[in-house]
């Protein structure tokens, strides 16, 4: 069943980032690691299509960038895109689920271009 | 025909008129936003075909070629944005225009370096497709 392929594939892809993340041994970038991991998660969880969506496509363009299929630029580029695209859907939130949308969309792409995609990079 | 039937008369025939010009004035608007969806749509088209034509792997960059479909591009955008009769939909336009520019810049980059990779273009359309989308409020 097509469906049941995809859930498939996007538990292989999960893991796939989560076991290269998972080798961090340094400490001090292990906790940034571990805070993305759970942002991550708690966005892919979360309720609002969009929240979701961004997370997912996040998650997958970090892998084409750990497999060499885009580089930093490109990367770098895309989480732009998405920025721009995300904050039109930020200010139309009431102000109280403002803060919570801010830090599972904009927080999060700007910790994968800071500290993941380097460090994915660095671990090739 | 006395007082009371001919004020009857003005005020069904006031109410009638009210009416048909709500009724008119709704169907302008529908043909409109018609016409202005069907707008983006062509955008999009447009949009599409250049990542398709320039985020080849391994194609020569063309540079004349590049610049003319990027030339080609910012006419239709503009008058697009002109030609908008929906006042709401211009800062829309104007945003998809600034995409389609900031695309180009990017494509320019990648594509003369021969650094476009199939997935590079994938994701550029899966992004175009997505803030078209967001545009035509789905």
């Amino acid at each position: 069943m097509p469906s049941d392929d995809k859930t498939k594939h996007k538990k292989t892809r999960k893991s796939e980032l989560d076991s290269a993340l998972d080798q961090v041994g340094d400490e001090s970038v292990a906790a940034a690691t571990k805070e993305f991991q759970d942002l991550l998660a708690q966005a892919k969880g979360d309720t609002t299509e969009l929240i979701r969506q961004n997370a997912e496509e996040l998650e997958q363009r970090l892998l084409l960038l750990k497999e060499h299929k885009i580089d930093k630029e490109d990367f770098d580029y895309f989480v732009e895109n998405q920025k721009r695209d995300l904050r039109v859907f930020i200010d139309s939130q009431p102000a109280q689920a403002q803060e919570r949308a801010e830090k599972l969309t904009l927080q999060l792409l700007g910790m994968a271009a800071t500290k993941i995609a380097p460090l994915l990079l660095a671990m090739i | 025909m006395n007082f009371n039937t001919a004020k009857n008369l003005i005020v069904r025939n006031a109410f009638l008129c009210a009416a048909g010009i709500v009724v008119a004035s709704c169907g302008t608007a529908t043909f409109t936003k018609t016409g202005s969806d069907a707008t983006i749509e062509s955008l999009r088209s447009f949009h599409l075909a250049f990542i398709d034509e320039f985020a080849v792997p391994r194609k020569r960059f063309n540079g004349a070629a590049f610049d003319a479909r990027v030339n080609e591009g910012d006419t239709k955008f503009q008058q697009a944005i002109a030609n908008e009769k929906f006042t709401a939909r211009r800062p829309v336009l104007i945003d998809l225009k600034a995409q389609f520019d900031a695309d180009a810049a990017h494509l320019r980059s990648k594509a003369s370096h021969g650094k476009v990779t199939s997935a590079l273009a994938s994701e550029m359309k899966k992004d175009i497709n997505k803030i078209y989308d967001h545009a035509l409020g789905r």
